[in-house]
């Protein structure tokens, strides 16, 4: 059997569980819940780059570690312009051609914005950037942001932080049967049989950071989620058997069609 | 603008105002009505008013508990840091409580440009990146013109400026938006309007309805984040943090974009020795950030220095998100150390940065300096 790589635009991992690196107690713990992960991948905000404070700066630590690429985002920016404003100061400052588009208007709920969404993708993509936008779980927008050039789509699976899981299932189902992007799921998830469930179903990835951060035991965490990924990759590549969709009836419904009179 | 008392009647004022209905929940709650609230999986604002009464007092720690896991849901384990820089204390208006009221005898001054750069540089050299401009109300020393410069000045130093000042025109929130302010906090100390009329005694901030307007005036001038709070002490608690969530919910539909914070100032000592009516009680201070954290489990909730110790290492991280630290009410000060002025008001929590972060990670809890970015300015 090949490799069984996640791959984003030319790169490509071995992991796919994405980490996020907001809502830990401190860098140490999100470090260690970072090496528990396995996570390849790990996302953090422009607006925690912190150059001139060492002990406030969730950059400095994770540039240092071998074997992770840093995806920036963009959370904070309220329209496109500013997300374009945020992703390329982000890639001067760490290098990364990844850049997870975040646009969320309200700063309350951080429902992502689909239309400044899109607009953003479209302008970074062309510059070279590898987008992989947070979005709505839209099947529609995930066309359309695959159009203009995006590296993934990471459609929510529940609102950002709120723990509820894969409300959205149906619709990631039809995102991912159409979609010739990675579909990576974004935000909502609570526990690793959610993440379990969404590789499964067939995303190509989850991304977390509520789910461990917010955890007991963070780093213990980290470590289930990484199994639960792994788990529910390999149940998606064994091939799951077909749900039966109803129960066999004692009385046929049929019979009527062979009736003699 | 120059509203008379006597032009202040209740019809003047916005109809969300009036809480009546909500009031009489809070004041006619029973125990299996906040059971109901803290068990309901979403807390209305007819869950909100139960849990302000008097029923929900012993139900302190059960509030506490699910305070802490929200605040954790939507912030992690995380304490936004800001810190106040007071400009001017001049001030044109006669408020009874507050030690730069006009009337006070006591040395007035502001900070100039280049003083005000040193106190900018002070405060990022102690790793603030968030700063709150605060002058009293609009004054010729302390005028719009100044504070926009002021704010400028603080964007070159700062990722985050803030105010709180003096109601403006949507004009001048738009200039201060392009001098480099984020956020606006503006309080409405009561939002009883009887109770505030005798309360400011003279000048702009007899005004009311203009400063009840103002959030609405600040957001309509691209001002992305907006603070709220009733002075704790001035009118019935219960029924300002009514009226208070009234205005953040209907202003939050109106200006969607928005973030809307709300803070728990209570009446600390000042210079002038206002005595309160309606003192609150440290269990109080808790039930209302509680309920607060548990109607708006994603916005910032705030609380300053006016606290002792004790009380904001109890509330951080179990409903407060956001606080101040190291902070000096005189003008300036930063630089080097307080040199005598007289504060606005008596500071409970003096701990300088270092003590203070350090308490917050003993708890479990990161400070977090630097939350935003001048990119999104």
């Amino acid at each position: 059997m090949s490799a069984d790589l996640l791959q984003i635009g030319d790169l490509t991992f071995t992991s796919r569980l994405l980490l996020g690196t907001g809502k830990f107690s401190d860098s140490a713990t999100m470090l260690r819940a970072l090496a528990a992960s396995g996570a390849q991948i790990v996302t953090v905000a422009l607006r925690r780059f912190n150059p001139a404070q060492a002990a406030d700066d969730l950059f400095g630590p994770l540039s240092q570690l071998p074997g992770v690429t840093l995806m920036p985002n963009t959370s904070g920016a309220r329209d496109a312009a500013e997300a374009i404003r945020a992703a390329r100061i982000a890639r001067e400052l760490c290098g990364s051609r990844l850049i997870k588009v975040e646009i969320h208007p309200n700063p309350q709920h951080l429902l992502p914005d689909a239309i400044e969404t899109l607009e953003a993708a479209r302008v970074l993509a062309a510059e070279g950037f590898l987008v992989m936008p947070y979005m709505p779980a839209d099947p529609v927008l995930a066309k359309r942001l695959e159009d203009v050039g995006v590296a993934s789509v990471m459609p929510l699976g529940a609102p950002i932080g709120s723990g509820q899981g894969l409300g959205a299932s149906e619709m990631l189902r039809i995102i991912i049967e159409n979609s010739r992007v990675p579909v990576i799921v974004d935000a909502g998830l609570r526990a690793p049989s959610e993440a379990a469930g969404a590789l499964e179903l067939g995303c190509a990835a989850v991304l977390v950071n509520s789910a461990v951060a917010a955890a007991e035991r963070p780093v213990e965490m980290a470590a289930a989620f990484a199994q639960a990924v792994q788990a529910g990759r390999a149940a998606y590549r064994a091939g799951l058997m077909p749900r039966r969709s109803a129960a066999s009836a004692t009385s046929p419904l049929t019979n009527f069609l062979n009736a003699q009179t | 603008m120059t509203t008379d008392h006597e032009q202040l009647t209740t019809d003047a004022l916005p109809a969300w105002l009036d809480v009546a209905p909500l009031l009489s929940v809070a004041r006619t709650a029973t125990a299996a009505d906040v059971e109901a609230a803290l068990a309901a999986a979403h807390i209305g604002p007819r869950e909100f008013a139960v849990l302000l009464s008097p029923a929900a007092a012993p139900y302190l720690e059960n509030m506490a508990r699910v305070a802490q896991a929200l605040t954790r849901r939507h912030f992690g384990r995380t304490i936004t840091l800001y810190a106040p820089l007071y400009l001017s204390n001049f001030c044109s208006s006669g408020c009874a409580y507050c030690g730069f009221a006009a009337d006070r005898d006591h040395p007035r001054r502001k900070l100039s440009f280049d003083e005000a750069d040193t106190e900018l540089a002070a405060l990022k050299r102690m790793g603030i990146e968030e700063v709150l401009l605060l002058t009293g109300e609009r004054t010729p020393q302390a005028d719009f013109a100044y504070i926009c410069e002021c704010v400028r000045r603080a964007a070159a130093h700062m990722a985050m400026v803030t105010v709180e000042t003096f109601p403006m025109t949507t004009a001048e929130y738009a200039e201060l938006v392009a001098a480099g302010c984020t956020g606006d906090t503006l309080y409405q100390e009561t939002y009883d309007a009887a109770v505030y009329a005798p309360l400011h005694r003279w000048g702009p901030k007899r005004d009311f309805a203009a400063r009840l307007d103002a959030p609405a005036r600040a957001l309509a001038g691209g001002i992305r984040q907006c603070g709220f709070g009733a002075l704790l002490g001035l009118a019935d608690p219960i029924e300002d943090a009514l009226r208070l969530y009234t205005h953040i919910a209907g202003l939050q539909k109106q200006f969607w974009r928005a973030g809307f914070s709300v803070s728990f100032p209570r009446l600390r000592p000042e210079a002038g020795g206002f005595q309160t009516d309606h003192p609150v009680s440290d269990a109080l201070l808790a039930q209302l950030i509680f309920a607060f954290r548990l109607a708006l489990p994603e916005n910032h909730l705030a609380l300053s220095t006016r606290e002792p110790a004790k009380l904001r290492d109890g509330f951080a991280g179990v409903g407060i998100s956001k606080m101040s630290v190291a902070s000096l009410t005189t003008v300036g000060g930063y630089d080097h150390g307080a040199e005598g002025g007289v504060g606005q008001f008596a500071v409970n929590d003096a701990r300088g940065v270092a003590d203070f972060c350090a308490a917050l990670r003993a708890a479990g809890l990161e400070p977090v300096f630097k939350n935003w970015d001048a990119a999104y300015r």
